[in-house]
């Protein structure tokens, strides 16, 4: 049964989920951008701007949920050694940073004909910068410094750090008087959000969750290439 | 109604630029890692042919991550 976990066949099943998502993501992104665009309804009170919820908020999801996992899984190697952990961290990362800028970058969009404004410097959006720049230390650890255990270290250090600030995100709008909303979805209790735009919400986060699933393996066999790539050296 | 879609209410503008930088950003990082393997798939396929013959044997029968990635790169060629 552990033999699945071999480097050769982890190697082998990310080639065949990575075909698979290939085949079927542009028809679920089809699906999606319909749902968002056309389909659901506008909101009565922000009429259509509120489409732009359809990118923000899976892609904040995205963002909150990558630094979890991160730090998480850095925990978990800095208890057991696990060697794989920490390329799943570092694949991890650049995708967990990309969405938070999205989330960032949209939600300033939004702001505009909601509030009134680009920019505030609102408890919720602070705390997103914030953990823009945990995760652009992450990543900047694993690509200046070369010794892999020492920047695995730092990286888990920082990872720790930054989960500090994952509740403070989510209960920023309710800890401090804050222009962004308080969470419409609830996973205990009564989600505020009608149907008719948590079914396509939640679908379009499937579908970017499909999308990160598909550069997560890509970055992930490119370590696994690196890491080969490294042992051959001792042939020379 | 097309251009209803397209306006939104006059929404339109924050609507779609949020879909299209969120669309663009996505598309030039999935090409941006792409680029990336294959540039390392390449690597280390030159890599392995720069061995003596003896080296590629013992590398490709006790490796399956190499012999996949040199049919791989066969295929493309």
């Amino acid at each position: 049964m552990f033999s699945l976990f071999y480097n050769s066949n982890i190697f082998i099943w990310i080639e065949r989920i990575i075909k698979f998502i290939n085949s079927i993501f542009f028809i679920f992104l089809l699906i999606g951008l319909s749902f968002a665009l056309i389909f659901s309804p506008p909101d009565y009170l922000q009429g259509d701007s509120v489409r732009i919820m359809y990118v923000h908020v899976p892609a904040a999801w995205i963002g909150l949920s990558s630094f979890s996992l991160i730090a998480l899984l850095s925990i978990l190697h800095f208890i057991f050694k696990i060697k794989n952990l920490p390329l799943i961290t570092k694949s991890v990362a650049p995708i967990g940073l990309m969405f938070t800028c999205i989330a960032i970058v949209t939600g300033s969009i939004w702001g505009q004909p909601t509030w009134g404004t680009f920019w505030a410097w609102d408890a919720r959006i602070t705390s997103m910068v914030i953990l823009a720049l945990f995760y652009f230390i992450l990543i900047l650890t694993h690509k200046f410094i070369s010794d892999e255990n020492k920047a695995n270290k730092i990286a888990c250090v920082v990872a720790v750090l930054g989960s500090i600030n994952i509740p403070i995100i989510k209960y920023s709008v309710e800890w401090w008087s804050t222009l962004h909303q308080p969470a419409s979805i609830k996973i205990t209790g009564t989600s505020t959000i009608h149907p008719s735009m948590l079914m396509p919400l939640l679908f379009m986060f499937f579908v970017l969750i499909l999308y990160c699933a598909l550069i997560f393996l890509m970055k992930y066999k490119t370590e696994i290439i690196r890491i080969k790539k490294k042992n051959l050296k001792r042939y020379d | 109604m097309i251009k209803d879609f397209i306006l939104m209410n006059g929404y339109g503008i924050f609507v779609w630029t949020s879909f299209v930088i969120t669309f663009l950003v996505c598309v030039i990082f999935y090409y941006k890692t792409l680029k990336t393997l294959k540039k390392y798939e390449r690597e280390f396929v030159k890599e392995i042919e720069e061995l003596s013959n003896e080296q590629k044997k013992t590398v490709l029968s006790n490796s399956e991550i190499a012999s996949r990635i040199i049919s791989s790169q066969n295929k493309t060629i």
